[in-house]
């Protein structure tokens, strides 16, 4: 044997078992959530048909070994789910043989991942501590435009102000450039404000059949598709209310496709893309992909048949220990129990259950209501006496510099009981304070509102903090909380002022009932 | 040259080699492909059967637990809690749902205890009772809330079944899996029946489930991660320390003795000899191998109802969809043990894992909404039961000084059983860091000398030269058939090998500390 075909025979080897490890790798720790076939497991992203696999390494090196974070658009997909950094599980070696596995069987040949080219990036990223975001890989590491439908773009460009489409053949155009990727984009004019743009192509369709143009466009502009006006959008305006889509019916092979476009001021967009007679997705011929951000999937939290919703999941501006509750005359109510004290009143919507329910739910999610009045913040039962007998850890400091530190408080949550409409009774107790909270609608001065009744059962005094840091004003027999919640008391012990603090003191045994309602 | 010398001519040979005369049949199996195949076969031996939930509701199901007169009680991540009859019955069309609670906050925990159902929320363990008699709870006890909530997405909270006392033990996720940003993030606890917290456990992760075992003791599942070269199953003795320090802030606020700074980059087995509270897992379930995301804790004390398992631990597994059993024992002070791949082809990823220890059926639950499952229902609850034919299967492995004891289902065929080659070891172990997971390290290939079948031939004793403290052994059984000729069900094993069973002990546990209530 000769010694070349020796190397030959060694290097074939070699490569065998690279693939051999690279599947191996792939099917233990990738195939979890890629899928073995890489379609992706329910939920998970593909590979197959994705962009991200192709194109330079770097991108998928710095993926693997850092992992990858929030939303990204995979195959037409967006999904918010977190890829675990595996290059402390993972040598160079493991990472380039899964990656060639990867790029050879999922992303069309896209070419071998070599050992040395992921220590170059795991040299270069040996401080970077976090997992990547889409949009950092993607600034980096950009995909290759895409080579679209329109062939020989050119576009011509026209400064001026106008209100009205000029008449273009009556006009010079400041600057005339050949767009090979084929695709339009008003940022290939170089300018902000104040100018138009001509572009003309020949639309290459596939297939005899009908094709369905979208047309859109921040300020105005007509389209023509072979010689024929098919869409205009008229005056000063941005995208969105005036998008029109046009089925013209087209042979196979050329047709010419030309667009006028202008600028007036403001936000320059144009989005133009297409349907032919097998697509399934608008494919798109513009910078801009209209594509109608995915509506939130919405799912109201309600009262139903007059029984009051409940809620406990983290509610924005109170406390992660809240618990909402949406009565069935309009209004809600947000309990922190971590303060022990009605945080959030509002009026509408209760909650909507959409964000926390789908996907992993990370954050609050404020009330889906309106007049949102924040009451209070900070504990909300204390003794008059001084400091209670329940400890707390707080968490003091922000960055890297902070500590628990205690904090001794007058009473801790004991919970609630709900009667058959669902309206609550909050409970509090601690050495020597045993306080009820309880809420029902119920019209107040003729409006929709709320009737609570605090009852102390302990053996010494408790002030409730009723609104703090609010402007209260006086107004027919009741106190206007920020402007519009007019809080009644209707029996019982009257509620005081001080320093942006309003608060009711109970002795023993004593209830204080209170009117909340809306102007 | 006449055979005899061929035969004393190798056999010098072998005895120079430190290697195997014989070489091990190892990389024979590829994981995949093993479990699609013993899956396949499962119906032989369990029936598994989808219940309806209720129509039109998403119940991604967190929580199962057991009512009187056979209701099943599921809560789910939306935090409804819903309460079904029938779930026992042959005919599953007609189960009946009725909802006892709305929207309380992710009850990962839930059990059936004087008339009530208690359920370990998120930010509270809390008492649910319908105090009218109309199914629906009415009054809801905040029994402790002690623990930190920092209002982040991950910071999951886990309960455990009350155990002879009364106490309820829980683990409390760090937050983001990352972080420590609420007081006992990343920290085991007990609560008692009157609401006191006792910190138990320090050095926790990320939490899949809780459970004890038929003595009592409580463990939980730990996800691969930061200080977790692999996931694993744990054992949450109380004063250890798990091998995160990412929560040791929360130290302080119980005056605890200075909690373990380990070192990064280091062993688990180096490091645990340092600080003695830090008790190593159990069993790791070897990432991508056993599984990816282990969840909840069962275990079968069905009495022979569900198989000849009594005693061990069933693991749910998230991402495979699938049920790990775990055969631990205790040497030398500390649980270690084998996990052996059981149950597989679940709808979802699962979560909780809940045995009916009289009937000898395993409900299961699971969702995949945040993180992916080979099952691809959004949400699923099911049932398996024992169809009473045994499968051949390795029941349990024992250390043993110089080797391992395995134990099997049924009398092995004497021939094949006592052959050596029909048994390929290796070990591995993972470096202990700061950094997300862990390659397996540090591999060896012990040599099995001898394979010994007991008079029963239920046991086949291993004589092995290179056993490894410390390790993962991974043992592949090839060949092995049962007396009437059955193979194995599942030919692979990965017991942790925490500890020899030496007759001196050197280990010195520091004692549980009395109780810190606060």
């Amino acid at each position: 044997m000769r010694p070349s075909s020796l190397l030959a025979l060694l290097t074939s080897a070699a490569l065998l078992s690279a693939a051999e490890d690279g599947a191996q790798v792939y099917n233990t720790l990738c195939a979890a959530c890629h899928g073995p076939d890489g379609k992706g497991l329910n939920g998970l992203p593909p590979l197959v048909g994705s962009e991200w696999p192709k194109g330079p390494a770097e991108r998928s090196i710095k993926i693997v070994l850092n992992g990858m974070t929030g939303p990204v658009e995979v195959a037409g997909m967006t999904y918010n789910i977190d890829m675990p950094p595996q290059g402390a599980v993972l040598s160079d070696e493991k990472i380039a043989a899964a990656l060639t596995y990867v790029r050879d069987k999922f992303a069309g040949g896209a070419g071998a991942v070599t050992p040395a080219q992921v220590a170059a990036v795991r040299a270069q990223t040996t401080k970077r501590a976090t997992p990547w975001t889409a949009a950092e890989l993607l600034n980096a590491h950009p995909f290759p435009p895409a080579k679209t439908a329109l062939k020989n773009l050119v576009g011509m460009m026209y400064q001026g102000e106008w209100k009205t489409l000029p008449d273009f053949s009556a006009l010079k155009p400041a600057l005339m450039e050949d767009f090979n990727a084929g695709v339009i984009d008003p940022a290939q004019s170089g300018l902000k404000d104040h100018f138009a743009m001509v572009w003309t192509a020949q639309f290459e369709a596939k297939e005899d059949g009908k094709y369905n143009f979208v047309f859109d466009c921040d300020d105005f502009g007509a389209l023509y598709v072979g010689g024929e006006r098919i869409a205009e959008i008229k005056g000063i305006g941005p995208v969105g209310g005036r998008r029109k889509e046009v089925p013209v019916i087209l042979k196979k092979g050329l047709t010419p496709i030309r667009l006028e476009y202008v600028e007036f001021a403001g936000h320059e967009v144009v989005v133009l893309g297409y349907k032919g007679p097998k697509d399934k997705e608008i494919k798109w011929l513009s910078k801009t992909k209209a594509n109608a951000p995915k509506p939130r999937v919405s799912i109201p939290i309600e009262a139903k048949d007059g029984v009051a919703a409940i809620y406990r999941n983290f509610i924005d501006k109170t406390t992660p220990r809240a618990i909402g509750i949406g009565f069935p005359n309009g209004l809600n109510l947000a309990y922190s129990a971590d303060n022990l004290a009605a945080e959030l009143i509002w009026t509408g919507k209760f909650m909507d259950g959409g964000h926390h329910w789908t996907d992993r739910g990370a954050g609050n999610e404020p009330p889906a209501g309106t007049n949102v009045i924040k009451l209070s913040d900070g504990p909300g039962v204390a003794l008059a006496s001084g400091e209670g007998s329940v400890v707390r850890f707080d968490r003091k400091g922000e960055g890297k510099e902070w500590t628990f530190s205690a904090v001794k408080v007058a009473a801790e949550f004991k919970g609630y009981d709900l009667d058959a409409a669902g309206n609550p009774t909050f409970r509090a107790a601690g050495e020597g304070v045993s306080l009820t909270d309880a809420w029902i609608p119920e019209a107040i001065a003729g409006k929709p509102g709320l009737r609570r009744t605090l009852k102390s059962e302990g053996d010494r005094p408790v002030t409730v903090v009723l609104a703090r840091d609010l402007t209260s004003e006086g107004a027919d027999g009741a106190t206007v909380l920020g402007g519009s919640l007019s809080l009644r008391a209707l029996s019982g012990p009257q509620p005081k002022a001080a320093d942006k603090l309003l608060t009711v003191t109970l002795k023993p045994g004593e209830t204080v009932v209170l009117g909340y309602s809306f102007r | 040259m006449k055979h005899l010398t061929v035969i004393a001519l190798l056999a010098c040979v072998a005895g120079l080699q430190a290697a195997p005369a014989k070489t091990p049949k190892k990389g024979k199996l590829v994981p995949a492909e093993a479990v699609k195949a013993a899956e396949a076969r499962q119906s032989e031996f369990y029936e598994r059967v989808e219940i309806p939930t209720p129509a039109g509701e998403v119940c991604e199901v967190g929580s199962i637990a057991l009512l009187p007169g056979k209701k099943v009680a599921i809560g789910t991540r939306r935090g409804d809690v819903w309460v079904v009859e029938g779930a026992y019955d042959a005919d599953l069309s007609k189960v009946k749902w009725t909802k006892f609670a709305s929207n309380i906050h992710e009850p990962l925990g839930m059990f059936w205890k004087e008339g009530s159902l208690f359920a370990m929320q998120r930010p509270e363990f809390t008492r649910m009772t319908d105090r009218d008699g109309d199914g629906r709870a009415d009054r809801f006890e905040t029994i402790c809330s002690k623990w930190g909530v920092s209002g982040d997405y991950h910071e999951y909270a886990f309960g455990s079944d009350p155990d002879k006392d009364g106490n309820v033990w829980a683990v409390f996720c760090l937050t983001g899996s990352f972080h420590s940003h609420a007081p006992w993030r990343g920290w085991g606890a007990k609560i008692t029946p009157d609401g006191k917290f006792i910190p138990v456990a320090s050095g926790i992760r990320s939490p899949g489930g809780i459970g004890a075992n038929g003595e009592g003791d409580v463990f939980y599942t730990d996800n691969q991660g930061v200080w977790n070269g692999s996931s694993s199953l744990k054992w949450l003795r109380p004063g250890s320390f798990q091998g995160n320090p990412t929560g040791n802030k929360s130290y302080a606020l119980a005056d605890f003795p200075a909690p373990p700074e380990p070192q990064s980059g280091s062993r688990i087995l180096t490091e645990r000899l340092k600080h003695p509270a830090f008790v190593p897992p159990a069993a790791f379930l070897p990432h991508g191998k056993v599984g990816n995301s282990p969840s909840g804790v069962g275990c079968d004390l069905a009495r022979g109802k569900f198989g000849p398992w009594q005693g061990q631990m069933l693991v749910g597994e998230q991402t495979a969809s699938q049920v790990q059993r775990v055969a631990l024992e205790k040497v030398n002070g500390l649980y270690q043990g084998a996990v052996f791949h059981f149950l597989g082809g679940f709808e979802a990823g699962l979560v909780p894992v809940r045995m009916d220890q009289e009937d000898g059926t395993l409900f299961i639950g699971g969702t995949n909404r945040g993180w992916g499952s080979r099952g691809s229902k959004p949400f699923t609850f099911e049932r398996v039961r024992f169809k009473g034919r045994t499968p051949f299967e390795m029941r349990a492995i024992a250390a043993k000084l110089d080797g391992f004891e395995i134990e099997f289902t049924h009398p092995v065929d004497a021939a094949a059983a006592a052959d050596v080659e029909n048994y390929a070891l290796d070990t591995f172990t993972y470096i202990y860091q700061s950094s997300y997971g862990s390659p397996e390290v540090d591999q060896t290939e012990p040599t099995v000398k001898s394979a010994v079948v007991s008079a029963d031939g239920l046991r086949v004793r291993l004589v092995v030269d290179g056993l490894v403290r410390g390790h993962v052994h991974h043992l592949v059984v090839t060949d092995v058939k049962s007396k009437s000729g059955e193979t194995l069900w599942h030919t692979e094993a990965w017991y942790t090998l925490n500890e020899l069973p030496t007759s001196v002990t050197s280990l010195k546990l520091p004692p549980v500390p009395v109780d810190l209530s606060l």
